[in-house]
């Protein structure tokens, strides 16, 4: 066991719980209020990077109110656990979010956070929000390529350097000395990449399941030892924003958590920050009622489906996932996977590839032998063992039967 | 065949036996339960309404209060193992020469279909005690992942008793999320469904451990000739005063 797996064995070890305070009290509250406020008027003096765009006219241009922006302000307020006495603070904070660096990077993924962003249904303040911040580097949605790319990335992180937020989508492939992936002319391995641009970072964050765990790149049998963030970037805040894309509402809550705090969110025992991920799917979906009933979708399209019956029986892993899809839902709460009919596949957790999405109920799903050998399911295994068990009892016995001394004849030998 | 003066020795008191029969019940009810939980085997009628019915919940009710039963007596179990006055099951586990071998004569016994037996059946052996001890290191994993399982949902840290407990099943079970995900395989981080995977799969070994166990207790019954069976009812045992040692 490397020192990286030790840190995290170490950190399930002093977990103290996924409990998520959301009332702190009065003086805590009036505190926070007035470091947030100040820091918001540090940030006000400020210049726009780079010529960004004021929100307000973006806003506007979008055809979108004034009202439909203090609703989002009020729900995102809430989101983050904040009393209602901060909406005009969230409010500010997203005028000011041009303000705060951003360098995005990606590694071996399928950049399917990035689009999770970019096609949304229509620009959403979410999604405004992510266009006018200080993104300074982003290789898919940048104009430049190449050297032109490179020496921006360069000049972003020299100009910024200690107060970019340094955004990762993909997992890092160790293989090979991380041959695996490469970026850019000189080759640089994604591990060097990724190290290099961490340095000088605020903080780090990773976003989508491969940066934070290894995501699919990671699921068996990893050809690239592909490993998720908090296992290479050492010494850094690191925040983990999982799920397969990750919702665009949790990077802008952790975004505006730091312009307005300019701390990172409290985090559970996996670096996620606890306002999205402290709630199980299970408890706040909406065919609970279902699942306790014992009233199931048997097969796809069936009587039960058509009821909307719990998806535990076509495999839902929302009583093992903890995300807040079920609460505000993808694309500005239009919907979500168990809301469309589907069960949860468990994104959001680590290893979610091999132990959450195989769409059956673990009981009924293949998992590996310790030594990576033949897939059984784990009740085959079960059943093997007593089979096994079995035969043994029956050879015995019939043995007994045969050749066993009984105590009374044994004596008379 | 010769008459022979019997003797009767007295085996599991009582409390043991009565221990011993709530955890039999409450294992086929675990195990029950334990099946439906993890993949519903039966389904309720469509037509009846939603509050009516309830069988998940049903459930997960009586694998609650039956792993609850189990976990007491376990506790009790684990006291017992040490301090016992009628007879402490770790001094027959310890491995000194004198149990090892005990453990392999009775071994031998049970290889050899009863030709040979060469150790004193009036007590508990150092080969049942071991079996024994096995079952009992897997209950105590059972308690550890399934409060670590039933802590999920206490995510909000709040619980109808206090918030000190779901801190304390935290504190107390958080350490089988690693361990199952180094026995079960896993990618980079350990994920809770690895305590999931590892909790049904000792399920499999404990069934498989109590096939064994009947088995055995009955063969012995049928070759020892000394009402083995016996034991787990009345108490005691006979054996043939020549050899009560």
């Amino acid at each position: 066991m490397g020192t990286d797996k030790q840190e995290a064995v170490k950190s399930l070890f002093t977990a103290q719980s996924a409990k998520v305070d959301t009332n702190r009290g009065d003086t805590y509250y009036e505190k926070l209020y007035d470091q947030c406020r100040a820091r918001l008027d540090a940030l006000k003096k400020l210049a726009p990077i780079n010529n960004r765009r004021d929100f307000r006219t973006v806003i506007e241009e979008e055809g979108l109110e004034r009202r439909d922006f203090l609703k989002w302000a009020s729900a995102t307020t809430a989101m983050l656990m904040l009393p209602a006495s901060f909406t005009p603070l969230v409010a500010e904070a997203a005028m000011v979010m041009n303000r705060v660096p951003v360098v995005w990077i990606e590694l071996q993924d399928c950049a399917g956070n990035s689009e999770a962003l970019l096609r949304s249904d229509g620009p959403k303040i979410d999604e405004i929000i992510l266009d006018i911040i200080s993104l300074e580097f982003h290789e898919t949605l940048m104009a430049p390529s190449g050297h032109q790319a490179e020496k921006q990335l360069e000049e972003a992180i020299e100009h910024f350097k200690g107060k970019y937020l340094l955004f990762v989508e993909g997992s890092i492939p160790r293989g090979l000395n991380g041959a695996f992936g490469t970026i850019g002319a000189k080759a640089e391995t994604f591990i060097d990449h990724l190290t290099r641009l961490s340095k000088d970072a605020a903080a780090v964050v990773a976003v989508g399941s491969c940066a934070t765990f290894g995501g699919i790149p990671a699921a068996a049998p990893n050809p690239t030892d592909a490993v998720g963030v908090m296992d290479v970037v050492k010494g850094k805040p690191i925040i983990n924003i999982p799920a397969c894309p990750a919702n665009p509402s949790n990077m802008v809550g952790v975004l505006l958590h730091y312009v307005l705090t300019g701390q990172v969110p409290e985090l559970d025992s996996l670096l996620r920050p606890k306002f999205a991920f402290g709630y199980r799917i299970h408890d706040n979906c909406e065919r609970r009622a279902h699942f306790d009933a014992g009233e199931y979708v048997e097969e796809w399209g069936d009587e039960g489906a058509k009821n909307n019956f719990c998806l535990y029986k076509v495999g839902c892993k929302g009583p093992m996932t903890f995300n807040n899809c079920s609460i505000i839902r993808y694309n500005e709460g239009v919907n979500w996977p168990v809301g469309v009919g589907r069960g949860c596949i468990g994104c959001s957790e680590p290893d979610f590839w091999d132990k959450y999405a195989y769409e059956r109920p673990m009981a009924n799903a293949n998992i590996k032998a310790p030594t990576g050998g033949v897939e059984k399911t784990v009740d085959e295994f079960g059943l093997g063992l007593l089979t096994a068990a079995g035969v043994g009892i029956a050879i015995h016995a019939a043995a007994s039967a045969v050749a066993g001394k009984k105590e009374s004849e044994r004596e008379e030998a | 065949m010769k008459s022979t003066a019997y003797k009767k020795v007295e085996r599991m008191t009582p409390a043991m036996r009565t221990i011993h029969w709530i955890n039999a019940i409450s294992m086929i009810v675990a195990v029950a339960t334990g099946l439906y939980i993890a993949a519903p085997y039966y389904q309720t009628l469509i037509a009846e309404p939603a509050v009516d019915k309830y069988v998940m919940a049903w459930n997960r009710w009586g694998h609650f209060i039956v792993a609850i039963i189990f976990d007491v007596t376990s506790i009790v179990v684990a006291y017992l193992y040490f301090f016992s006055r009628f007879e402490k099951p770790y001094k027959k586990v310890l491995p000194t020469g004198k149990n090892i071998k005990e453990f392999f004569a009775v071994l031998i016994n049970l290889l050899t279909l009863n030709r040979s037996k060469s150790f004193d059946s009036s007590h508990s052996d150092s080969f049942n005690t071991v079996y024994f001890t096995i079952f009992h290191l897997l209950l105590a994993w059972m308690l550890f992942t399934g409060l670590q399982l039933y802590v999920h949902g206490l995510e909000s840290g709040l619980s109808s008793i206090g918030s000190w407990w779901p801190a304390m099943l935290h504190l107390v079970t958080d350490w089988t999320i690693p361990v199952s995900a180094w026995m079960v395989g896993s990618g980079p981080v350990p994920s809770i469904m690895d305590v999931r995977i590892s909790h049904h799969i000792t399920m499999w070994l404990i069934v498989v451990w109590v096939v064994f166990h009947i088995y055995y207790q009955v063969w012995r019954t049928i070759f020892w000739q000394e009402g083995d069976i016996a034991i787990a009812f009345g108490g005691s045992k006979f054996v043939k005063e020549d050899k009560e040692a």
